[in-house]
């Protein structure tokens, strides 16, 4: 006699004592045989199940049912039976019967002729040879070929899957496989044809329906497949096409699909419109929170108008849009979490529609619980700091999006991935707890380059760190690679060649001792370099030109006028020393120069969502450095300094000299010594400066919900100017126009200011053209410039952000504002793309085009490329 | 380490076996990482041929046990886990469920980063107590557990207090409020005690003249709750009778 074990599924973790199923009995187990196997070993397969001849086991019971579901768990059998073969006394023998799946041997794929859509197919469906051969795997790899095809507009595609049993001494249970596909010929539409339209004409519904089209001659290039799924879609469309309209009832009666020749088909399509409605009264009931005025106003639509149930629907909740002015949203926004709005129809009179909005407001909710997940690296309070809701705060939708936004652009995470959770959302009680789920992103920067170029080997060592955690640095098992977590940026650079070296370390901390966004940046930074020596190609370490630089800030976002804001104080020393370096820089060869400045900042930025694509927002900067005003008070009279003996020539013995070198007779005129004049006045330096730039970023189309397009508009002006016209403005500091806009490594506090489509720091002020060489290496003192850009995303995986772009743009610069002309500038066009890689930061290429001549030119300037590293336009 | 790398690239489960076992009883004995790191390197050859097989019990918990050894939690976790589901007969199950669960609680990250692995730690050693009342690891079992536990409330106690520092003094009194209720027996409650006093009372004293008495006596009816429980009071005991000194002298101006 035989018993057929039950299978059945239970799971515990850590039990090993066997309980009995039903009435089983307690058998001591005798032989143990396996039978049907074909491929594995028999005393395999009784290890594997674990059971052991003189073990105790019921049957049927627990232990017998785990073993078959452990075995079933493999996937390798078809089937797994056990039988007791024979009862002495309370010994049983066992008998297990498994069947084994056939593994897959060779694969072969008839009727697509391309070895490469075989080869998809195979990969598609996991039909590498070993896969195991069940009737499941059969029956999904034909519906899948269906349906791809058929996808692809080939209606009538056939698939057969045949399986024979390979044959072989070894008797390895195996098949061969073929899969024939009939695609048939690709189904197009000959033409679609309406009943019943009077409203509307046969084009404007055609035109309602996106995706299903008739052949067109003059169409060639769109579609006209027939594709079942399209068409269903495309069936609502039109029917929302007559709500639009005021036709309430509208629908399809019937719709016919007729084969014609050539595997092309005509569609009929029986409407009935039913008659046009007006909307009538709108009344609001359960409203307490608002009025029904105000209620009114977010609804918009009035008594009398063309009734439009999908304009009527967006108004009440919008589906499409999660940020909409809708009514539900404005409940939402306002902690009515629970609210509920349904719009009745109550009365239908004629062709007039009365509604009623019934609203249940339910209770205010409030958040309880605010908790963060995901962060591996990222600390807890560096990311509290920045979440918009609080717990016992109202509940506000708006808050949630401008918490993902900002937590988005801190930069620390995958932009794309945060996500709010609802938890816990009790309508009872009023209260809900919210789970931000966030995911790590790499958010280090490494450079390393070598290179050879200006006359030696020119390496580059830079690390920035985003995420830098100081606090750590003491504690050995932070290190995983570097402390990381709390939100601080550290950035280490060095350069090196043989001419010149050049240091630079920064330090921001955010939010400076964590009570308020208060950040903190610190950077040092030393340059040394030496003169090239034409005769011996060699730098001569004896003329040297060292910059020290040290700048410490501070910025405070406001809550005033919006907490958009950010007002920035910076206060920077640098101090220039000069041994025995001359070139046409300086008028001296020896000498030093000091700048003390402070600046002022106010930003407003309100950038949305992800920091390498804004897809929305705009951004604002007005920037005023200022040195002190020494010459109010040091009481030197610039404008005289060469009629005092101190700054006039004199030969090493200290006789008044004229220019070329020889003694002053009586009644010359004695001659002043410019570079003692300039070593006076650059002494300490002083001026002012003042820059505003602004950039605003609109979607102007969607193609997908991760492929917008995107506009962007930006314009900036800078002014550098000197409180004491004898002293002047000195050759510091100054913008220069052009190029990619790099720093390139720069001497005198330079702003190289981007405008693609001309060389580097070529747009000097027009009135200089004609004068000589030494003059167009002079900055100049006010420039404006303009830009245009359109940019589509390639892809904004975390891994790599790719977006392309074109642009219009437009600079100039300018001498004084007696030359300043907002209209007479170098234009240029072009396009490009940009890379932005978590490790190195973003890099891109632009190809750009200059309409106009640069200074000094005649012709227009034509193709420039400039490649970017590190720097936005 | 010339018969070493012979028996590496030998093509003989049997040699691999030996030696592995050899060296991994070596490496107990001597306790050599290096010596856990060969035979680990030989077990990772031969686990999967052993599969099923009789020896296939001991390699997979020496396997499993190297990795713990080694100190790579992640791995060794898994594989004791594997194991205790694959021989639930074994003699060494106890040990695997110990081991599988310690390893998840090394994996526990310090208490401001995300704690998924924590509670899944707490799990594994709570699954552990349940299945072994009389373990042989209990007692560890149990302090590991705790541990965990109050690296959790560490964690809600300063997500709450940090709403006291950034001087959100409403969100601080409702995470408090939480705190409390939630973890009764935790080493930070009496701080919290005094957190959810501090910020009603900072609370009170900077609002509105019409909102003050009501918030005022909010903040005193914390300071009463904390009297209860800690009447003896400890490192915050002075500034709490300061601060309510002024507390009560607003209060009778009003």
């Amino acid at each position: 006699f035989t018993l057929l074990a039950c299978c059945l599924l239970y799971s515990a973790a850590f039990q090993a004592q066997d309980l009995p199923i039903g009435n089983g009995q307690k058998y001591t187990i005798g032989k143990i045989e396996v039978t049907g196997t074909v491929s594995y070993n028999e005393q395999t397969v009784i290890a594997y199940t674990g059971l052991k001849t003189g073990e105790e086991v019921f049957i049927p019971g627990d232990r017998i049912s785990k073993v078959l579901k452990k075995l079933w768990d493999l996937g390798l059998f078809s089937d797994i039976n056990f039988y007791i073969t024979n009862i002495d006394g309370n010994v049983a023998d066992l008998e297990l019967e498994i069947q084994e799946v056939p593994q897959l041997a060779e694969i072969r794929i008839q009727g697509i002729k391309k070895k490469s859509a075989q080869e998809e197919l195979i990969k598609e469906n996991n039909l590498t040879p070993g896969t195991k051969v069940t009737e499941n795997l059969i029956t999904t790899t034909k519906n899948y070929i269906q349906n791809k095809y058929r996808k692809d507009g080939y209606f009538n595609t056939k698939v057969a899957i045949n399986t024979t049993a390979v044959v072989d001494t070894a008797n390895t249970n195996k098949v061969n496989m073929v899969v024939n596909i009939d695609r048939g010929e690709k189904v197009k539409i000959e033409e679609i044809d309406f009943v019943g339209n009077e409203q509307f004409s046969d084009s404007k519904l055609k035109k309602a329906m996106s995706s299903t089209k008739e052949k067109n001659f003059f169409r060639f290039w769109k579609r006209s497949k027939y594709i079942a799924a399209e068409y269903d879609e495309d069936k609502v469309k039109l029917i929302d096409k007559y709500k639009e309209k005021g036709f309430r009832d509208a629908r399809i009666i019937s719709d016919t699909l007729i084969k014609k020749e050539n595997n092309e088909i005509a569609l009929r399509i029986n409407v009935e419109e039913g008659r046009k409605h007006y909307i009538g009264n709108i009344d609001f009931i359960g409203n307490t929170v608002y009025s029904d005025e105000q209620l009114k106003r977010v609804v918009g639509i009035n008594k009398g108008a063309v009734y439009n149930g999908v304009l009527l629907e967006k108004r009440i909740a919008d589906a499409s849009d999660p940020d909409a002015q809708d009514l539900s949203n404005l409940y939402k926004n306002n902690g009515y979490l629970f609210a509920q709005v349904n719009t009745v129809e109550t009365k239908v009179y004629n062709d007039t529609i009365d509604f009623e909005i019934r609203i249940i407001e339910g209770k205010e909710a409030y958040f309880n619980t605010i908790s963060v997940v995901g962060n591996d690296k990222t600390k807890d309070h560096v990311i509290y700091r920045e979440l918009r809701t609080k717990p016992g705060q109202k509940y506000s939708q708006t808050n949630v999006i401008r918490t993902i936004r900002e937590l988005g652009q801190l930069g620390f995470f995958d932009a794309e991935q945060i996500s709010p959770n609802f938890k816990n959302v009790n309508p009872d009680a009023g209260t809900l707890d919210m789970e931000y789920s966030v995911a790590e992103a790499g958010a280090s920067q490494i450079e390393l380059q070598g290179g050879y170029g200006g006359g030696g080997f020119i390496g580059t060592l830079g690390l920035s760190f985003n995420n830098f955690s100081l606090a750590g640095i003491f504690d050995k098992d932070a290190y995983k690679p570097l402390p990381m977590g709390d939100g601080q940026k550290l950035s280490l650079r060095a350069q090196a060649s043989t001419y010149y070296q050049t240091y630079s370390l920064s330090f921001v901390e955010p939010w400076l001792g964590g009570v308020k966004p208060v950040s903190l940046s610190t950077s040092f930074s030393y340059t040394r370099q030496f003169l090239y020596d034409y005769q011996s190609r060699r730098p001569d370490k004896s003329k040297s030109f060292d910059i020290l630089g040290v700048n410490v800030g501070l910025a405070k976002r406001l809550n005033w006028p919006d907490d958009f804001f950010t007002l920035s104080q910076a206060v920077g020393f640098q101090r220039y020393d000069l041994n025995n370096y001359t070139t046409g820089l300086f008028t001296f060869g020896n000498g030093f120069s000091n700048n003390l400045t402070y600046t002022i900042g106010l930003s407003r930025n309100s950038l949305r969502i992800n920091p390498i694509f804004p897809t929305g927002g705009s951004e604002f900067n007005v920037i005023a450095k200022f040195t002190p005003p020494y010459s109010l008070w040091n009481g030197v009279d610039y404008n005289d300094l060469e009629n005092q003996n101190e700054f006039q020539l004199k030969d090493d013995s200290g006789n008044l000299i004229n220019r070329d070198g020889t003694r002053l007779r009586t009644g010359d005129e004695p001659v002043g010594d410019q570079s003692k004049i300039d070593q006076e006045k650059f002494k300490w330096l002083e001026f002012y400066k003042v820059k505003f730039d602004a950039s605003w970023y609109n979607t102007l189309f969607n193609f997908g919900p991760k492929s917008p397009l995107v506009l962007k508009t930006h314009m900036e002006y800078g002014f550098l100017g000197a409180y004491n016209s004898d002293r002047g403005i000195p050759p510091f500091e100054r913008f220069y126009v052009g190029g990619d806009g790099l720093g390139s490594y720069s001497l005198d506090g330079r702003e190289s200011i981007a405008l693609r489509g001309y060389p580097n720091q070529s747009i000097v002020p027009l009135d200089r053209s004609g004068l000589s060489q030494a003059s167009n290496e002079d900055g100049a003192v006010i420039y404006n410039k303009y830009s245009l850009e359109l940019r589509y995303p390639i892809t904004l995986k975390p891994m790599a952000s790719i977006y392309a772009l074109t642009f219009l743009e437009a600079g100039a610069s300018y001498d004084n504002f007696r030359d300043f002309n907002p209209f007479q500038l170098n234009r240029s066009a072009g396009a490009g793309i940009r890379i932005y890689m978590p490790q190195f930061g973003l890099l891109g290429i632009d190809f750009g085009y200059g309409f106009d001549p640069v200074p000094g030119q005649s012709t227009p300037n034509g193709w420039e490329t400039h490649f970017i590293i590190g720097q936005q336009f | 380490c010339g018969e070493y790398q012979k028996v590496l690239k030998s093509e003989e489960p049997g040699v691999k076996y030996t030696m592995a076992e050899k060296l991994y009883n070596q490496a107990k004995e001597e306790n050599s990482k290096a010596k856990f790191r060969k035979a680990l390197r030989l077990l990772e050859q031969i686990v999967p041929q052993y599969r099923g097989k009789p020896q296939g019990e001991k390699l997979a918990f020496l396997y499993a046990d190297s990795y713990f050894e080694l100190k790579d939690s992640y791995n060794a976790g898994y594989q004791f886990e594997r194991f205790t589901q694959s021989y639930p007969n074994s003699d060494k199950v106890e040990e695997a469920a110990f081991k599988s669960a310690k390893s998840y609680y090394f994996l526990s990250p310090r208490y401001d980063l995300d704690q998924t692995e924590t509670v899944k730690a707490i799990d594994e050693l709570q699954k552990y107590i349940d299945a072994y009342p009389n373990g042989e690891y209990l007692e560890e079992a149990n302090v590991l557990a705790a541990d965990l536990r109050v690296k959790l409330e560490k964690k809600a106690y300063e997500i709450a207090k940090q709403y006291h520092h950034t001087t959100n003094y409403k969100s601080a009194i409702v995470a408090f409020n939480n705190f409390i209720t939630e973890y009764p027996g935790s080493p930070f409650r009496e701080a919290a005690f005094y957190y959810r006093f501090d910020s009603a009372y900072k609370l009170a004293i900077n609002s509105y003249q019409y909102l003050m008495k009501e918030r005022l006596e909010t903040a005193k009816g914390f300071y009463n709750n904390y009297q209860k429980y800690y009447p003896e009071g400890s490192v915050y005991y002075n500034q709490l009778q300061t601060d309510f000194q002024d507390l009560d002298t607003r209060l009778q101006n009003f």
